[in-house]
């Protein structure tokens, strides 16, 4: 595919004209230490020099709470009307772990059932990911099966050089993002863009604070559901939930209703976590996991056995983000080592 | 592009309530049509199948479909009153507006179950789903293709048993079909069995000779019950049951309803024990 450099002169240019014509959601520093996915109305809001963002950018694609349809009663009639509604998209600078998540995000919401509110949502979006420069201390994407300068499954893979940013054009609507504004964009003649994000993936590969190996994991747990390590986990979890919050993997949500009359209404989903009691709690209380031993162990089975079970993919892209937010510091790096050393045990003869 | 409106599985279908029947003081059974003739005679269910219904401004809750295919123009859902939305559904009269989509999940063998005896233990609401199969297997049009048909139905009292006019007067007036009703404890008036309905099951003894038992009920009968059945000689690949679990979207996306890396939604709810028995014991 076709690479091109731009200068950051022409960067500003492109992505003010790329703001005019389009809905553009770029990294914006809220706060210090809080940065967010917002749409931006200039290049001057827009924060490059970012590891990854406090929550992830799924949102775009899967809103923590999105109206789905709107209901109307007249004359002993109910009328439905669609509130989902999206125009064309461009995700900026999202980080190579961001985009496996999406990657991931995608076959749950595709099948069968087809869910036509992410469906609209991604096929109207562009992803414009962007290598990343350093490493966070609880960042391991490489053990995941991505790494921080592999923007596979993006639309343009950006990278970061000194007198401007390479881009490499990785399907034919990335193209059609440069195409548009030709005249910004030098063609890269001699492979520059592709060996810096070379050298930059060899630096930042040796500066993961840790690598953990996933190899046998699931096969593991394939053999192994009940064990006693999920109690000592459960013991430490309070049930927060901001592990699932921050994900950009996790996808289960609730659907309620709103009707301030009981006449007309409008019903949304919002996203919601398998780490609360009342996530399975049925009607006439039964709870087929009812504490929080059995919630966090199908957190952690989710992301390292049923997904690949379900979709051929990992459920847990690397990120990170769980592991520096959660109050008690669990950290699935760690439970990663746990259960190979768990297994190992396992397999020991017994004497 | 993906069209909204034609194809969005997670928007009902407007449906209006045509009869309501009182079957124990909690659970009534809703006689439903949806509004756009061509929706109901586009909604092909199998029996085992469950809908999505909507109670607007309230929500949705998974709901077995109880009546059979081969009843057609109406679809019929025993509700028992558990939960918000049962509670507001059992508020509602005929001629009110629900909304209806399904059907959803997978459904008994019938196919497989051609030539079969047919077994069916049931315990209180437990009744609902079996009800569909029954009544398909026992529809003009398919009783040739079953053997004898035994159901074993049992609830607390007389006052709980669902579907009396079924289990009492036109089921065992069917052709090759025994029916078996207790509760239990004796009451005044009852001259019928009174007892669990593990135990009824195995004082009748059936034998699993060329045939599959169908059961649904409170866990706890369940779990007695199977016991039984294996004691009986049934292996795992002739007992089939059908879960129940707490559900949103019904379509596999929401996440909450999965035992495993399966879903009830998709995957479920009808399971053959030999392959509960390979699922995590998560329900």
């Amino acid at each position: 595919m076709n690479a091109y450099i731009i200068t950051r002169d022409n960067l500003r240019t492109w992505i003010d004209a790329l703001i005019r014509d389009y809905t553009l959601v770029a990294p914006v520093r809220e706060e210090e230490k809080v940065s967010l996915f917002k749409p931006v109305g200039s290049f001057t809001e827009i924060d490059l020099n970012y590891t990854n963002s406090t929550i992830s950018p799924k949102g775009w694609l899967f809103p923590q709470t999105e109206e789905m349809f709107f209901f109307f009663t007249s004359d002993n009639q109910i009328n439905l009307e669609d509130a989902c509604k999206p125009g064309t998209t461009i995700l900026f600078g999202l980080r190579p772990c961001d985009v496996k998540g999406i990657i991931a995000l995608d076959p749950v919401f595709n099948g069968t059932y087809q869910d036509c509110y992410y469906q609209m949502r991604r096929q109207n979006t562009i992803l414009v990911c962007l290598c990343c420069t350093r490493v966070e201390r609880h960042c391991f994407c490489n053990s995941m099966g991505g790494g921080p300068t592999n923007g596979e499954g993006a639309d343009l893979l950006l990278t970061e050089m000194e007198d401007g940013y390479g881009i490499e054009v990785l399907t034919s609507r990335g193209e059609e993002l440069v195409n548009k504004y030709h005249q910004l964009f030098a063609v890269d003649g001699d492979n520059r863009v592709s060996k810096t994000r070379d050298e930059m993936g060899k630096k930042l590969a040796s500066q993961f604070s840790r690598k953990v190996d996933i190899s046998g994991i699931k096969e593991f747990l394939d053999q192994h559901f009940e064990l006693p390590y999920w109690n000592e986990l459960a013991q430490r979890c309070l049930g927060c939930g901001i592990c699932t919050f921050i994900c950009p993997t996790c996808h289960c949500f609730d659907i309620f209703d709103q009707s301030p009359d009981g006449e007309s209404g409008v019903r949304s989903r919002c996203w919601d976590s398998c780490m609360f009691s009342h996530f399975t709690r049925m009607a006439g209380g039964h709870n087929p996991r009812p504490t929080k031993k059995e919630r966090i162990r199908n957190r952690f089975l989710h992301k390292l056995k049923y997904h690949r079970d379900r979709y051929n993919l990992d459920g847990c892209v690397g990120c990170g983000r769980c592991i520096n937010k959660c109050p008690v510091n669990i950290d699935i790096r760690q439970i990663i080592a746990d259960l190979q050393e768990v297994a190992r045990y396992d397999q020991l003869p017994l004497s | 592009m993906t069209n909204c409106r034609s194809h969005n599985p997670l928007r009902p279908f407007p449906a209006t309530i045509i009869k309501i029947i009182d079957e124990t003081p909690d659970v009534k059974t809703f006689q439903m049509v949806f509004d756009d003739p061509e929706v109901m005679e586009n909604f092909k269910q199998k029996p085992g199948q469950v809908a999505q219904i909507s109670v607007f401004g309230v929500g949705e809750a998974t709901i077995s479909i109880t009546s059979s295919p081969t009843r057609k123009g109406l679809l019929e859902f025993s509700v028992k009153k558990v939960g918000m939305l049962t509670s507001a559904l059992h508020r509602l009269e005929p001629g009110c507006k629900v909304g209806i989509r399904g059907p959803y999940g997978n459904h008994f063998p019938y196919e497989k179950m051609k030539g079969k005896d047919l077994l069916f233990i049931g315990g209180g609401i437990g009744l609902a789903p079996l009800r569909a199969l029954i009544d398909f297997v026992l529809a003009e049009e398919n009783r040739k293709d079953y053997g004898n048909i035994e159901i074993i139905y049992g609830a607390r009292s007389v006052d709980d048993l669902c579907f009396k006019y079924d289990i009492l007067e036109r089921w065992p007036q069917m052709p090759g079909t025994k029916v078996y009703t207790t509760i239990d404890r004796a009451e005044q008036g009852w001259e019928g069995h009174v007892g669990f309905v593990p135990a009824y099951l195995e004082e009748i003894n059936p034998t699993p000779k060329n045939k599959y038992a169908i059961t649904c009920g409170p866990p706890i009968m369940i779990k007695f019950v199977l016991q039984a059945l294996e004691k009986m000689g049934f292996s795992d690949d002739q007992v089939i049951t059908t879960l129940e679990m707490k559900m949103k979207c019904g379509i596999g996306k929401c996440g909450r309803c999965n035992i495993g890396s399966k879903y009830v939604c998709l995957d479920g709810p009808v399971f053959y024990l030999s392959q509960l028995k390979q699922l995590p014991p998560e329900f």
